[in-house]
């Protein structure tokens, strides 16, 4: 039994990760690489460090306290070498303007549980609760289960915001303790899903099938992202799927934003990703009559 | 380090050279019966004010009723932070001969009037009659403006009468009652000089409105256009009517109100719904106006309200427990709701009570006029007020369900029964920088407080906890003395006339309201900086003397130099616990800073002699005044900064989110104090989008225990565009503390006050 976990992140008062009032507990770690990631620092499974540029003195602080060399001096600036970092977490106290963290921290269920309850009140009066995202949650399975079962005990309606990317039997296992999937549909085409997300979308699509198919309530989430897939043959399919699969509780689209791009700096990552504008309001509604016109109603942006 | 804080000065400037035969001849009136029964001398510095200080309606006003105050007179509330009660507004008329060259003749009886006011002015008398220990601390009379730990006020504020009263009776119903009473007063043998004065009040109150219809009836006379000649005749008619018989329509018991309101000087309504409900259901049902009309009644009352421009005053209480004729009031609340939507002012401050049951309309209107930018209506949760009245006042729960009503910035009274006016200031984090330095005052140098030992001495927290404790308690101790001084002088002064009126149980007894008269006669102390304590005391116990990473002496070293060259300090400071952020650390330390004061005010009650005396947690601007003279502190504030607000965390303190800022605010206890304010700032996109996620949020906080919550909905994005184009923005109502504003017309430490509380 793994009774604690790595976080990213527990957002209380979140509203848009599903119905009500919720808190959103982030984990870390994901098999996926999507080029359009607006959550990287929660790719790794291991916490990492974070700087954030703009706070930087150029004191040296942390270059004198580092064991590793991952900071160092060049051209009188500050510059880290992320490879080089062991996460002593020697330079975040020493630097004076809160410029270093600690991405990633191990909570224990009980802690997580603490600060869920808090709010229980809010969920109730709501019709909220809590959901569990990541990064892939499923990739720290005991204590996603473990998280889901004691929400449960409490009474506590549960969301699994996950990409779909993992043992199937691991998915029948959870699913008594999920109310809700939010179950991401990012690229119909076989071969671009691996381009662009790092895995083939088999395993994602038979989950899927398996999960409809046990009576799962599922909403689907379809991030869509300017000249990769905002192609008509994407759009048909999410309607194909809206035909299809009548049982679905809804189809979300989610347009793209840059806002993991800042994420991704900090943690040295920010070539990996794509770099474009975020998606204005106008582009999103024209998805959203696209859809429609194909005869996809049940639409809305997530 | 040097700070001027002697920048703001409240005083009102005359744009040109005021005439002064008005305040003169009250003072040749005071003077001719400055002997006389108090009763009679008030009665006729009464007359001697009304009408002459009322001033013509104007254009578009559909009720009789505006005044300019005089630089001498008599009110129960202030004209200025000293001028209260037969008051003479010193500085501002020293400013006036110093700025205009009046005749040799006139300025030597205005200098004459002055020297004769000195020892006659009411606060003077006051201040004259503190015992050394009072005066040796209480050593300022402007809070405004000096460094200090507590001040006293000097007014009678928050008087909210019985106005149904007045509106059943009518000025013959009144007239009538008091002969009535002065009959079996002589019979007894009793005073009846009281009564006596009470008439002349009447005369003076039917002579007002015989005045404006005089006058009214002149401009209907020159008006050249037919339809305002009939409205101009309509308000002339309805001034006549109202002094020969008691209000029969809407439109007489509002303009019989309103002018009540002026002559006795009252800035708070009280539950206007119940007295006025009934006079709007019957005119509608008897079809003498409809829904159109009433509205335009009501949105020429609340611009009459918004033109008197009180600031924290004019409320008006609509919905709630154990109103008699509910169907009628909801009516009239859903209409008054409507005209603050409409009418767009900063003030009336239209206050709803509401409890789990009420007609739900009115919630939903309410939330869609806050929706709308207003600031108003101000929540009140009958459902944890009446309970907590019960227990702080000490009333009974059907008598607070009945009578209870908010007034001023936020204080609890009884309608009709209770007093309460704050009469004294305590700023609590000067009084923990002080007691760090032993007694000293950093930013002036002086001993100001106790001298209860140094920091170093201190050598547990509790130690210096203790020492904190016993500085509040030594002031609070000495404002509970002054509140019942200020009572005892006034009672000696005057009957109060108009107000006590009003007022149970004046009138059976014969007795004015500071004078034995009231049924309760409680006070109050505005307490300031309670966040700001509470946090400094968690990082000075977590930093200091638990963790010991930073030692007494750094730690004062950074306060005294305000951080410069210890932002490290300042960081670590800032990064210990706050409250606001459902931290359990720092949110049991502002309990405890809550309830010792609290329940220490709370038992001062026996002791002087008071009905009650509680803490209220309001908010005007003295959180950015009093701030402005209060050095660094331990939460990592820098020096002259605003304090908190009201209940509320530090601007910008609390960064776990909504729920868990509205679970630390629903924690400290409401049933210790008489008022607590909560403001909270929302934007119009989850307001108006997501509306039910809305209700619930705030639905969850009042089954917690909110009490109270005062709601501003914006963009921060329009907040900062007003800095830079506030033509554009006049629009933009703020909620400032216990009071709401335009944000273009705040000082820029208020602005920054309100730009630095977080927008959820």
């Amino acid at each position: 039994m793994n009774d604690s976990g790595i976080i990213v992140d527990i957002q209380r008062f979140s509203i848009h990760d599903g119905p009500g009032i919720r808190t959103t507990v982030f984990l870390k770690g994901c098999p996926l690489n999507c080029k359009w990631c607006h959550n990287p620092e929660a790719i790794a499974y291991k916490p990492q460090l974070s700087f954030n540029q703009e706070k930087c003195l150029n004191c040296f602080a942390c270059v004198s306290v580092c064991p590793t060399g991952a900071h160092f001096i060049k051209d009188n600036k500050h510059e880290i070498d992320f490879t080089l970092c062991q996460l002593s977490g020697d330079c975040v106290p020493a630097c004076p303007n809160e410029a270093l963290s600690i991405t990633g921290k191990v909570n224990s269920v009980e802690q997580v549980i603490e600060l869920i309850l808090k709010d229980k009140d809010y969920y109730i009066n709501s019709g909220g609760g809590v959901t569990i995202s990541g990064g892939e949650p499923m990739t720290q399975f005991q204590f996603t289960k473990q998280i889901l079962k004691a929400c449960k005990d409490n009474s506590i309606h549960t969301i699994l915001d996950t990409c779909g990317h993992a043992p199937s039997e691991k998915y029948l296992e959870i699913l008594p303790l999920v109310d809700l999937f939010l179950y991401d549909y990012k690229e119909s085409d076989y071969d671009k899903h691996k381009e662009y997300t790092g895995v083939y979308n088999d395993l994602i699509q038979k989950n899927f099938n398996m999960l409809y198919g046990a009576g799962a309530k599922i909403i689907l989430r379809c991030p869509i992202v300017p000249g990769i897939n905002d192609t008509d043959k994407h759009f048909e399919a999410i309607c194909n799927l809206y035909k299809d699969y009548p049982k679905l509780l809804g189809i979300e689209i989610m347009p793209y934003h840059n806002i993991g791009l800042d994420k991704a700096r900090k943690i040295g990552a920010e070539g990996q990703f794509i770099s474009i504008d975020t998606t204005d309001k106008e582009k999103s509604r024209e998805w959203i009559s696209a859809l429609n016109e194909l005869g996809c109603t049940n639409i809305r942006l997530g | 380090m040097t700070y001027n804080i002697n920048e703001i000065k409240q005083i009102s400037i005359e744009t040109k050279m005021k005439d002064y035969s008005k305040e003169l001849k009250i003072t040749e009136v005071y003077k001719a019966y400055k002997d006389a029964h108090p009763a009679i001398k008030e009665a006729m510095c009464l007359k001697a004010e009304y009408p002459a200080y009322f001033t013509p309606i104007q254009d578009g006003d559909l009720f009789a009723g505006r005044l300019k105050q005089g630089r001498v007179g008599f009110t129960i509330d202030e004209w200025g932070p000293t001028a209260f009660a037969y008051y003479c507004q010193f500085e501002e008329i020293e400013n006036d001969l110093k700025t205009y060259d009046y005749p040799a003749e006139e300025k030597a009886k205005i200098e004459e009037m002055l020297k004769f006011w000195e020892t006659e002015d009411t606060s003077n008398k006051i201040r004259k009659e503190y015992p050394p220990l009072m005066a040796q601390y209480l050593f300022s009379d402007d809070w405004m403006n000096t460094s200090g730990i507590a001040f006293p006020l000097y007014r009678l504020t928050g008087s909210t009468p019985n106005f149904k009263k007045l509106l059943d009776l009518g000025i013959p119903g009144i007239y009538k009652e008091i002969e009535e009473l002065k009959a079996t007063a002589e019979f007894d043998g009793r005073d009846v000089q009281f009564y006596e004065g009470m008439k002349i009040a009447i005369d003076v109150l039917a002579d007002v409105c015989l005045y404006y219809e005089k006058e009214i009836r002149l401009l209907a006379e020159i008006s050249t256009i037919d339809e305002k000649k009939e409205e101009l005749n309509k308000i002339a008619d309805t001034l006549h009517i109202i002094t020969i018989s008691k209000p029969r329509t809407f439109r007489e018991a509002i303009q019989l109100f309103w002018i009540y309101t002026y002559v006795a000087d009252i800035r708070n309504y009280g539950r206007m719904d119940i007295y006025m409900g009934d006079f709007l259901v019957n005119d509608l049902n008897a079809g003498i106006i409809d829904e159109d009309e009433a509205l335009k009644y009501l949105q020429s009352l609340w611009q009459l309200m918004a033109d008197r421009n009180t600031v924290v005053h004019n409320r008006v209480i609509i919905g709630g427990k154990s109103r008699p004729n509910e169907a009628n009031a909801d009516r009239f609340a859903l209409l008054a709701m409507e005209a603050t939507r409409t009418v767009k002012e900063i003030e009336p401050q239209l206050s709803l009570r509401f409890y789990e049951g009420m007609n739900p309309a009115l919630f939903e209107k309410a939330l869609d006029v806050i929706g709308g930018g207003a600031t108003y209506p101000i929540l009140y949760n009958d459902d944890i007020n009446i309970n907590s009245i019960n227990n702080a006042f000490g009333f009974s729960i059907k008598e607070a369900e009945r009578y209870f009503t908010p007034y001023g910035c936020g204080e609890f009274i009884l309608e009709g029964r209770s007093f309460g006016t704050p009469s004294g200031v305590i700023n609590l984090l000067k009084a923990l920088e002080v007691t760090l330095r032993n007694g000293v005052d950093p930013v002036t140098g002086k001993v100001i407080g106790l001298q209860l030992g140094n920091f170093e001495d201190f050598h547990s927290f509790d130690d210096l906890m203790n020492a904190y404790k016993k500085q509040v308690e030594f002031f609070v101790s000495l404002l509970a003395e002054q509140e019942v001084l200020e009572y005892k002088i006034c009672g000696e002064e005057a009957p109060f006339l108009y107000n006590s009126l009003l007022y149970d149980d004046c009138m059976a007894k014969g007795k004015g309201m500071f004078a034995g008269g009231i049924k309760y006669l409680g006070g109050t102390l505005e307490t300031y900086g309670n966040t700001n304590t509470a946090d400094s005391l968690t990082a000075i116990k977590e930093l200091i003397y638990e963790r010991k990473l930073i030692s007494k002496k750094e730690l004062l070293d950074a306060l005294d130099n305000n951080f410069a060259g210890y932002e490290n300090i300042q960081l670590k400071l800032a990064n210990a616990p706050k409250y606001g952020n459902d931290n359990e650390i720092a949110d049991s330390m502002l309990e405890r800073v809550h309830n010792h004061v609290c329940n220490f005010v709370k038992n001062q009650a026996d002791r002087v002699g008071l009905h009650s005396y509680l803490v209220v947690i309001i908010n005007n601007s003295a959180n950015t005044l009093m701030g402005r003279s209060t050095h660094a502190s331990a939460d990592g504030r820098k020096a002259f900064e605003h304090m908190n607000n009201g209940n509320a965390p530090s601007g910008g303190n609390d960064k776990e989110g909504v729920t868990a800022m509205l679970n630390s605010i629903a924690k400290p206890s409401t049933s210790i104090h008489a008022g607590s304010v909560q403001n909270m700032k929302f934007s119009p996109e989850l307001f108006f989008e997501r509306r039910d996620i809305i209700k619930s949020l705030l639905k969850t906080y009042f089954d917690k225990g909110g009490s109270q919550a005062m709601i501003t909905v914006l963009n921060r994005g329009d907040l900062e565009n007003a800095l830079v184009e506030p033509e554009k923005y006049r629009n933009l109502f703020v909620r400032v503390g216990g009071f709401s504003a335009r944000f273009v017309e705040l000082s820029t430490e208020v602005q920054k006050d309100i730009l630095s509380r977080t927008l959820y």
